[in-house]
């Protein structure tokens, strides 16, 4: 096809569609020529003016026929068509307001919900990680035979081992982050924060090129050289995004170090880690147990995380076989770097997608009863439409484009809802190592789908309605004038909409009723701990130590100093604070600790033979005096620790109630002895108390064991990685006031003592509603989508109930008329209501059981299944059905007998 | 005189450009040349030449053009483009393929 003759048919069609009156006229103008000149001719013939005027006219034909074949000729019709169509349905939209808004709100929610979740969800999934080949990039874990889900740290022998014998990664490399010391610089106060120590090829195998400066080199490493790179938020944050950062010399960890480069904004693994430095594992580095670091890599270019399997399970074997003291029933998973960056986050979000996906269906056959009902309604518009000439199809074509509209406008809210919950949730403070989403996220995938999902659902609920109402025939427009012709179909429809709406109800009500209930659970849980006026800080101090040997393959440490004397004297001169009542300190928060050391012990029992059984394994924590006094857990037994049990003295312990249970089935412990596994310098501890439990994890369902030991009453040489226990105090103390006016007090308290500041300061109700938060964040989503759901439900079931009131007007008249009083009506229209709720409600049983296995991991003391739940949630939506019913129930009642008998 | 006989869906395009070919006519010209050319054997239906004449238009093989007509009135003339006029060339070599056909066809049977 040529341009010009291109350029001249689009031409054409513009005209068409902007000047139709224009063309409309051109034709009449050509037409009326034509006949003028026929009928010129036919005088010419002989003819007599008039004779001429009527032969002309018949040889011509039909004038407006032709006007409209010449119209046709323009091929924009459907344009015109569409355009009719889309002024009469907002017409029709315009002219009931409250359906409008109804299906235009559930369609929103729906809709934007739905695109936010998933958006979400394939943001996670397929957004590229800020690495070069990311997915070459891996994380290797340890993992138990015996605990498959426990810790996955890998030691440093094992990464000596893989990379001497693997040969499929291009490199390995190890990392450990912890809380470390930013000292005082100047005005800059000093701060404890996260920093790593990661291998001198850390950055290099993650491919990440500091912003300034450079990365460690492997001389750096391996010398142990005082170099130090900042992340972005620390250099802006502390230093005030300073050009002249590089080669400053800066405190860290009582010493200085000197910057040697700063990384772009997003770090990988943990956002809290805010500087690095370098550490050399040596290739003769200690077979130690201790699975401490993280260990990611970067697998040689076309290698499948399989293959890596594979390679670095066959070495795990191997090492089991040569070292079976440490390496014996460990085995090794790669994983994925995006698993393991965010694989936690799949689970509570196809949670959400599940709930926000049925509002979504309820929304969808909402408006599809909506639809019908007004289908039928408007049966007698329809049929003198068809009789007048209208095709089937134009009229199908005339629903879908309502309904089509309808979801376009929801639609478009919907995008406004979708926008507003991916702000909102990047404006929330998001978990830890939550996904980096930026509120850039709302991109055109997020508008390609929420598209996708307005036209389909349009489509879908256009559909069932329009062929439904479009099946009249022709030929009985007068006999459809009441409505005891309506098509029975639509109205079977519409009863299963409705159950299926009361069941999807159901499904997210049980959901929502279950998540309520585990929170209010595990919020009310007695800790055993009394959280008013009670003050929580971390102390730290200095606790050098020198590994002097091997203890059955552990290293073994020596302290070189003694830590707990300087514990003593803080815990001394906060007790002579103003207002202190008690002082007490545990070398870890009793709740939700990060650091949650597990000792192996074994214990004297009533028989002697019984006591060489299998060692058994207990939360262990250091405590001071007075600590259970200030917590406020009852001693349920025997006695707390007090400043009587010195180094010299007996060595004694207290347990908690589980411990008791577990490690003395029907015994009394006091009195008997238990032995850690702490080295050879241990002895033996009597226990002299027992404890009400304190969870050490405020989710676990059960409490676990746990010993508490006197601080003073330890070994100066420790196996394994206990040494960390030494270092710091978790002190607690008790005021009659607001527990954080004693802060000021407390800090200067302990600087006397201590120069380090301290830290993690919170009060007990501080640290509760810290706990709670955690939870509430699924609940206040789940309730909101519960709510629009029930709602929902309730109109459809209105919508029902109003539908039949006015179907079976004549009959409640003539019931009525024969004597049926109020209850009867009642009855008569109640039983068919009842009987679809109830079967809604049973269906929905049955989806609610599949839904909540879902939900099983974020459940806390309650089963999915459970019948309380279910049976309280089941009730709420039949009385909110019944409820919904009110309305058309009175109109039933107030129906006039001769009127009604009449209307027809 | 014979009722002249219908037109053959689909030639009435050819038979307009080709009358069109020599010089621009009128609605009204265009019908009458169709007859006279052919000895008033065909008859364009009065009605159906505006029709033809707009798709033919909407598909740019001609263009219109109010001017005076020999009548002294205003009348839309239309006008055989380039593209119109290889047009006519194509469409000629299919009439005249599909005749000899016929003819072809007709003799043998």
């Amino acid at each position: 096809m040529t341009l010009s003759r291109l350029a001249r048919i689009v031409r054409h069609r513009v005209t068409s569609l902007l000047q139709r009156s224009r063309l409309d006229e051109e034709v009449d103008r050509e037409l009326r020529l034509h006949l003028d000149a026929l009928v010129e001719e036919k005088i010419a013939e002989g003819l007599t003016p008039d004779a001429a005027r009527l032969e002309a006219r018949r040889a011509l034909g039909n004038v407006t026929a032709l006007r409209e074949a010449c119209r046709d000729q323009r091929r924009v019709n459907w344009c015109d068509d569409l355009r009719q169509d889309i002024r009469y349905g907002w017409r029709m939209l315009a002219a009931t307001p409250m359906f409008t808004v109804v299906a235009l709100v559930s369609l929103a929610l729906g809709i934007g919900a739905n695109a936010a979740v998933i958006g979400l969800m394939v943001s996670i999934d397929r957004d590229s990680l800020p690495a070069p080949d990311a997915d070459r990039l891996v994380a290797i874990r340890s993992v138990s035979q015996d605990n498959p889900a426990g810790p996955r740290g890998v030691s440093a022998a094992d990464y000596v081992a893989w990379k001497e014998r693997s040969g499929t990664f291009d490199s390995i490399e190890l990392s450990i982050a912890g809380p470390r010391d930013l000292g005082n610089e100047g005005d800059t106060a000093a701060e404890r924060t996260t920093g790593q120590s990661v291998t001198a090829g850390y950055f290099r195998m993650l491919g990440v090129n500091p912003l300034l400066g450079r990365m460690f080199t492997d001389e750096e490493a391996r010398a142990g050289a005082r170099v130090v790179i900042l992340s972005h938020g620390l250099w802006q944050r502390r230093y005030g995004g300073a050009t002249d950062i590089l080669n400053r010399s800066i405190p860290v960890d009582a010493g200085r170090s000197t910057v040697i480069g700063v990384m772009p904004a997003y770090g990988y693994r943990s956002p809290r880690v805010e500087f690095w430095t370098p550490m050399h594992v040596a290739p003769s580095a200690t077979p130690a147990a201790g699975r401490l670091f993280g260990a990611l890599a970067r697998m040689k270019a076309g290698v499948t995380v399989e293959q890596a399997q594979r390679d670095l399970a066959a070495v795990s074997a191997q090492l089991a076989l040569e070292r079976p003291v440490v390496n014996a029933g460990w085995t090794v998973r790669v994983v994925p770097l995006r698993e393991e960056l965010f694989g936690w986050t799949r689970q509570p979000l196809l949670t959400i997608e599940a709930a926000v996906f049925l509002v979504l269906l309820m929304a969808c056959a909402n408006i599809a009863a909506l639809l019908i009902a007004r289908g039928t309604v408007r049966h007698r518009e329809i049929a003198m439409r068809v009789v007048l000439g209208a095709g089937r199809a134009r009229i199908v074509r005339q629903l879908l484009t309502e309904s089509v509209l309808l979801s376009l406008a929801g639609g478009g809210l919907g995008l406004l809802v979708a926008w507003g919950t991916l702000r909102g949730v990047t404006a929330m403070r998001p978990p830890i190592g939550a996904p980096p989403i930026g509120a850039s996220q709302v991109d055109f995938r997020i508008l390609g789908l929420t598209a996708a999902f307005a036209i389909g659902t349009g489509i879908l609920f256009g559909l069932a309605p329009a062929f439904a109402v479009s099946r009249f025939s022709p030929g009985m427009p007068h006999d459809t004038s009441g409505p005891m012709a309506l098509p029975r179909r639509a109205s079977a429809i519409r009863v299963a909409l409705v159950t299926g709406q009361v069941s999807l109800a159901l499904m997210l009500l049980v959901g929502f009723g279950l998540l309520t209930n585990s929170f209010l659970r595990l919020t009310q849980r007695d800790l055993n701990v009394d959280p008013a006026g009670l003050l929580m800080f971390e102390v730290r101090t200095a606790a050098p130590q020198k590994v002097v040997g091997q203890n059955r393959g552990v290293p073994y440490v020596e302290m070189l100093n003694t830590p707990s004397q300087t514990m003593s004297r803080i815990r001394e001169r906060l007790e002579s604070i103003p207002g202190a009542e008690s002082v007490g300190g545990i070398s870890f928060p009793p709740v939700d600790s990060l650091i949650l050391p597990v000792m192996e012990l074994r214990v004297e029992r009533k028989s002697s033979d019984e006591d060489s059984a299998e060692p058994l394994r207990s939360a262990y924590f250091l405590v001071t005096p007075e600590l259970f006094k200030t917590l406020g857990t009852p001693i349920v037994n025997g006695r707390e620790i007090t400043d009587a049990d010195t180094a010299s003295r007996p060595w004694v312990a207290i347990i908690n109630e589980a411990a008791a249970r577990q490690f003395w089935p029907g015994e009394n412990p006091l009195g008997r002895h238990l032995v850690l596994d702490s080295g050879p310098e241990e002895q033996p501890r009597e226990v002299v108390g027992i404890v009400r439990d304190i969870p050490t994890r405020h989710a676990q369902p059960e409490a676990q064991p746990v010993i508490y030991a006197s601080y003073v009453q330890q070994p100066s040489r420790y196996r394994g990685p206990y040494g960390v226990m030494f270092g710091q105090m978790t002190f607690v103390v008790r005021h009659a006031g607001d527990p954080l006016s004693l802060v000021p007090a407390v800090r200067r308290a302990v600087a006397e003592i201590e120069p380090r500041p301290i830290s993690s300061i919170i009060s007990g109700e501080g640290a509760r509603a810290l706990r709670a938060e955690r939870s509430r964040y699924n609940l206040v989503l789940l309730g909101v989508l519960a709510a629009t759901g029930s709602l929902l439900a309730a109109v459809g079931v209105y919508g029902l109930l109003a539908y039949s009131v006015s179907l079976r007007t004549r009959e409640i008249g003539i019931r009525k008329a024969l004597g049926a009083g109020p209850h009867a009506v009642i009855l008569f229209l109640g039983r068919h209501v009842i009987l679809v709720v109830l079967t809604g409600i049973a269906i929905g049983w049955m989806g609610a059981i599949a839904y909540t296995r879902l939900l099983a991991s974020q459940l806390w003391g309650i089963t999915p299944t459970d019948p309380w739940t279910f049976g309280a949630v089941s009730l709420l939506l039949l009385v909110v059905a019944l409820l919904s019913c009110i309305g058309p129930a009175k109109r039933a009642i107030s129906v006039d007998p001769t009127i009604a008998l009449r209307s027809e | 005189m014979p009722k002249p006989a219908d037109l053959l869906q689909g030639t009435l395009d050819l038979l307009i450009l080709r009358t069109l070919a020599r010089e621009p006519l009128h609605g009204w010209r265009i019908s009458k040349r169709i007859q006279e050319l052919s000895d008033d054997v065909l008859a364009v239906g009065q009605g159906s030449l505006y029709p033809a004449l707009h798709r033919l238009e909407h598909q740019g093989w001609i263009v219109s053009e109010w001017k005076d007509s020999d009548q002294g009135r205003s009348a839309k003339f239309y006008e055989l483009t380039r593209e119109g006029r290889q047009q006519l060339e194509r469409e000629l070599q299919n009439w005249k393929r599909l005749s000899s056909a016929v003819g072809l066809l007709l003799k043998r049977a």
